[in-house]
Parts: structure tokens; sequence; C-alpha cells
């Protein structure tokens, strides 16, 4: 295994972060357990086998990372993960808009929603500039996406007003 | 002699359906390339024109599309860091570098030519060696499949080769979470939070789109653009040159064609494996015996052709089962059987004496795809790479919209969307806390694999672990999989004394 230990001049390093992966494991694999103990050996085995390997290497791992925090060679901090950038770089904003397009594109459908999301997505990552370049692209990617998507493979994509006007309009209801 | 003079025969006869293969490349790269759509599915939509067609003209359309899509996969996994499929997984840890330094266009170049070159090899190969490598498939039980499903975990730990130990715990992690849904025998669901959407377990598509096309969109907000601005210049005063160069670094490589284009024939021909475990498996045997280990994942051109080579050296393994047993080595080779079977043509030893314009048409139509492949493609690679170039503020957003619809396309759930943003929440940390999103996602791969083959291993056995170890074969591969785990190791002592001993002689 790779010694990822500092020397003992370096700075404590932040491992709060990398503690979330094998964390989430622990917890995951605690939680398959609680819903396979009253099943078949069918249905436990495999995940009996793997969970147990699973459950010692993270644990193994986030002791050797406690270790070096009490011996004050690491922090739990969490480095780089979370950082005012995330504000400043609109990273929060377009995961948050993320969320609400997944929410609402099944009443918008594809084409509408997925217009406004772009088009905001590019004015917060381009600062607000630039607004009409922005409002171009999206129309052009959207309606490139609908004559590809829906009407030239038929893809089930998220229908709204747009693409029922569209069918009444080119394909008769 | 009789028998190349049919091949040749048949082989002219399928280029006079140029008109028929070039289309159908062009569409094979883009669906290829979309998260979410593949040959597969892409067949399945255009099943009632392909049910319309002479059966000789559906089968090069099915197959061009098929040939096209595996290379095309690799175009936004170099690009993008964004995989097209599961199978070009391993294509952006050298191919994504290559990019960032500006060499985009020689990085499509070596994927074009490797592509083309192990597709036309191994195409070539299995035409002639059909009946022996139909054996294979027939001899890879449950226990001989559950080691080569652990040759693909083994992998786990060399590619994250930075920390071991976090590449085990991704690769586990990733197959706990494969091991979701639905247990095989009695199913009864198992670690699903109570979705009714995850009992027919975690679909690999919004897991790829989370872990790799998510999580990059969110990474590489804070940047200009991919190509940072110096490396940007190469790309501005980009010409055919780039692209003649890429040509070269895979033509002088054309032995490491050869050799990881036969792995992806070989995985091709057992039934279930296919791309995603090829390519892996390419990635790890062309670093394991490479001279220079070190410069893979840094944009390394033979981390490149390896996957590429392999994953399309797949492509005609996975015909070999399908026409000489009737056993579909893939799910596109499964579609296709549907579509010949409609046709009236029954699988097996006859088909060769009875349609030998069906049986060995398949292959000779794959040699003038991937010849036409090749013409086609390379010119447009240096238009292509200009992709890299695209400000971030329009690439996040498009890459965004349109690979979480791609998570929508195979079962049409808006759930599988929501799953896809989970993903890329995992990837996210992961990317950014060195963890390797690759070994996540092959976990995810091989874990329903890996449990059906296991729960069958030990039904046969009534129970006994020790049925692991029961098979010739399954022990040589056991053999060959402690091999590979620990050839790095000792190639690596084995470099620096010799290393070491030339600096002694020197001094």
């Amino acid at each position: 295994m790779a010694d990822t230990t500092p020397s003992r001049d370096a700075e404590p390093r932040p491992i709060g972060a990398q503690l979330i992966i094998p964390i989430a494991a622990i917890a995951f694999t605690v939680y398959y357990f609680t819903t396979i103990l009253d099943t078949p050996w069918t249905a436990q085995v495999s995940a009996f086998f793997v969970g147990t390997i699973l459950l010692i290497l993270s644990v193994a791992f986030v002791a050797r990372e406690i270790y070096a925090v009490r011996r004050g060679r690491a922090t739990l901090g969490l480095g780089d993960l979370v950082s005012h950038a995330d504000v400043t770089s609109g990273r929060a904003a377009i995961f948050a808009l993320t969320i609400f397009y997944i929410y609402v594109i099944q009443w918008g459908g594809f084409t509408i929603t997925t217009f406004f999301y772009l088009f905001i997505c590019i004015a917060i990552l381009n600062r607000g500039r630039r607004l009409s370049l922005a409002a171009i692209v999206s129309f052009v990617m959207v309606i490139v996406g609908y004559l590809l998507f829906i009407v030239a493979f038929d893809t089930r994509f998220p229908r709204g007003p747009f693409e029922f006007l569209m069918q009444k309009v080119f394909f008769h209801g | 002699m009789a028998e190349i003079a049919t091949f040749g025969h048949l082989f002219l006869h399928s280029l006079t359906f140029w008109w028929v293969i070039i289309p159908s490349v062009f569409l094979g790269m883009i669906v290829g390339a979309l998260p979410g759509f593949s040959a597969a599915n892409t067949i399945i939509v255009l099943l009632p024109l392909t049910l319309a067609m002479p059966v000789e003209v559906g089968l090069i359309f099915m197959i061009a599309i098929y040939c096209s899509s595996h290379m095309g996969a690799g175009i936004p996994a170099i690009l993008v860091n964004i995989p097209g499929t599961a199978g070009a997984a391993a294509t952006p840890l050298d191919g994504y570098p290559m990019a960032k330094k500006g060499m985009g266009q020689q990085a499509l170049a070596i994927s074009f030519i490797a592509s083309c070159l192990g597709g036309l090899l191994t195409t070539v190969i299995a035409l002639f060696a059909m009946p022996v490598l139909a054996q294979v498939g027939y001899y890879m039980h449950s226990v001989e499949l559950i080691v080569v499903m652990l040759f693909g975990i083994s992998l786990i730990a060399t590619i994250a080769s930075a920390d071991p130990w976090k590449g085990l715990i991704a690769g586990f992690f990733g197959l706990m979470i494969g091991f979701i849904g639905s247990d095989p025998v009695y199913e009864t669901p198992r670690a699903t939070f109570g979705f009714l959407e995850l009992y027919d377990g975690v679909p690999i598509i919004p897991a790829l789109v989370g872990l790799f096309a998510v999580s990059e969109a969110f990474l590489i907000m804070e940047q200009s653009s991919i190509v940072s601005e110096e490396d940007q210049a190469n790309i501005t005063h980009g010409s055919w040159a780039a692209t003649f160069e890429g040509m070269m670094m895979a033509l002088t490589r054309w032995w490491h064609i050869v050799w990881t284009s036969i792995i992806g024939l070989i995985v091709g021909v057992i039934p279930g494996a296919g791309a995603s475990i090829a390519c892996f498996v390419a990635y790890q045997q062309s670093r394991s015996f490479s001279k220079t280990p070190e410069l893979y994942t840094t944009g390394h051109p033979e981390g490149l052709i390896a996957p590429e080579a392999a994953n399309n050296g797949v492509t005609s393994g996975t015909m070999v089962p399908l026409l000489t047993l009737g056993i579909p080595g893939g799910e596109t080779a499964a579609i296709m059987m549907i579509v010949l079977q409609y046709h009236g043509v029954n699988f097996g030893p006859a088909l060769f004496q009875l349609h030998p314009e069906i049986g060995y048409g398949v292959f000779t139509a794959m040699t003038a795809t991937y010849l036409l492949m090749l013409a086609t493609a390379l010119p447009i690679a240096r238009y292509m790479s200009h992709v890299t170039m695209v400000p971030i503020a329009y690439l996040v957003p498009l890459i965004l919209a349109f690979s979480l619809l791609g998570a929508f396309v195979p079962r049409e759930y808006m759930f599988d969307i929501g799953l896809a943003v989970v993903f890329g929440i995992i990837g996210y940390i992961a990317r950014k806390t060195g963890y390797h999103v690759a070994a996540i996602l092959i976990g995810v791969i091989l874990g329903p694999l890996m449990e059906q083959y296991f729960l069958r291993a030990l039904k046969e056995s009534n129970g006994d672990i020790m049925v692991l170890f029961s098979s010739r074969i399954g022990n040589a591969l056991w053999v060959a999989l402690i091999i590979s785990l620990f050839m790095p190791t000792i190639l690596a002592k084995w470099r620096a004394r010799g290393g070491a001993k030339e600096v002694a002689l020197e001094s």
C-alpha cells in the first residue's frame, strides 16, 4: 500500500474529505446487511463475502487516518472539497438549478425546460455577460436536440406543451 | 485456397454496400458518442426499418452501426472525459490527459487507428479461427467466468496506482452498489432504499453518466476551457500534420495494437463479458508489460491504444458464439440474432454451408466497415478536437443537460436522472479525494454478473466453496490472475535492479 503519510516537519494535511467515501461505504454495507438478515442464503452469500472485505478495508483505512490525526500529522478538515470557490464559480448555483431542472422537466417537457436551463446556466457561468449569445446557443442546441432525439430517434424524452403542440401541428395529433 | 477465394469474393461483395456502410458508420459514431445511446438501442429503435430490408442489407447496416459505435464511444472519452459507453470507460485514462495537453487531434487519430486496425485484425483472425474460438465459449462455465470477473476486479487496485488502498475501497464499494436489487434466485429486494426502480438492480448508464459526465462537469467549472491557454496554440495551429503525427504514434506501436485487440477478441468470445471488461483487462496488461508504466494515466499513447483496440476486438469476438453456437456474446449480438432469425436464418455449423454469405458475410462486412471507417473518421479528427476549446460556460450546461437526459433514455424513468445526480455527487467527491471513478464503475458493472456466476457455481456444487478450484481451466486462470497481480511489482523491482546495475557500471 502506498504510504501517504507526510514527513514529521510537514503541515498537517486535511483528511476529512478522504474519509467520506470509506464512511459512506461502511454505512451502506451495514444498511445492506440489515436488509438481508432474514432472506434466503442465495440473497446473502455474495453480499456478505464482498461486504466483509469492504468493511475491513474501509475500517482499516479510517483507523489509519484517525491515527494520523491523533499523532498531529493530519487534521479532519475538508480541504478544497467545500470552499468559497463553489459559490464564486457558480457551482453551487448550477447544482441547485440542476436539481430544479430534473424536478420541473417532467411537466415542462424537454424543449422548453432545457432551453431555460441552458440559458440560465450559461448566464451564471458567463457572469451575466453576452446574454443574447447565451439565448442563441440555448435555442439552437435545444432545437437540434428536439429534432435529433424526439423527431429522428423517437426517444421518449419528457413531453410538455411544446412537444404536444408540434405533434398536433406536424403530425395531426 | 478455395476458402480464401470465397472470403475475397464475399469481401468485395460487402464493399459494394458502401452506400449503406458509410451513413451507418456516421450514425454509429453519433450514437456511440452519446451517453445513454448505444448500437443496441439504436438497432431496436430502427427495428421496423431493419426488418423491412433484405437480410443482407439489414445485416451490413447492423454490423456497421455496431462497429462504429464502439469507436464513437471513445470520442467524448478523449475530448471531455466522458465515455459514450461503458466499453470506453478506460479510454479517458490516457486519452483525456492528451486532450488537456492540446493533443486531442493526435489522441483521436490514435484512437481511430487502434480501433480500426484492432477491429480489422481480429475480424480476420475470427474468420479463420472460428472453429477454435467457438470452443472458448463452450468451455467457459460459471467458475471460469468468476475468475474472469476477478481479473476485472484485480485491475481496480492497479488502476488507482497512487494509493491502491483507495482503489480497492472504490472497487469493492462499486461491487456492493452493483449488488443492489432483487436477488437472482428468489427475487428478494436488497438495499433498494424502498425504490421500486432499483428492484432490477442499478442501471449502468445513470452510473456512467453520473460518475463521469456530471462529476466532470462540476469539476471543470472553475476553468475557462478544457485545454490551458498555452496548450491552446497547439490546437489553433492544428493541421493535418497533427492527425498524421497521431497516426504514426499508433502505427509505430503496431505490435501493441495486435496483442491488445486479441485480448478483446478472446474476452468478446466469452458470453456476457463484453467491452467494459475487455478495455480494462487490456489496459492493465498493457501497463504491466510496458517499459514505461509510470507514463500511464499521464497521456501515454499505449494507454490509449490498449482499450481502444480491445473494445473493437470485442465486436468480432461476440459474433463467434452467435454464429457457431447460436449464443449471442453480447446485447447487440442478441438483437442481431433476433433480426436474422426473423429472416429465417438458423445458427450453428450448418449456417456456413447453407448461407455462407451470412455466416462468413458477417466478418467480411466487418472488414469492409473497418476499412471505410478508417477512411471516413480520420479526416474529421482535426475538426472534432476543437471541442476542447469550447468555453466551459457553454460546454458544462450542454454536458449536464444532454448527459442527464441520456441517463433517462434506456429505461425512460425520471428516477434514473436523479440516480445519475447521486452518482455525480459520489463521483465528484471521489475525484476530489483521489478515489478513481473508473474503479467504482467497474465494480457496479461486475457486481451483478459476478453474483450470478457465483450463485450458479455454488448451486451446482451444493454450496461447496471449493468448487471455485475444481476446474482445470479455472485453476489455470487463477494462476494467471495471481501472476497478473504480482507482475507489475516484480517487473518494477527487476527494472529498478537493472537501472541500478547500469548506474554502477557507468560509475
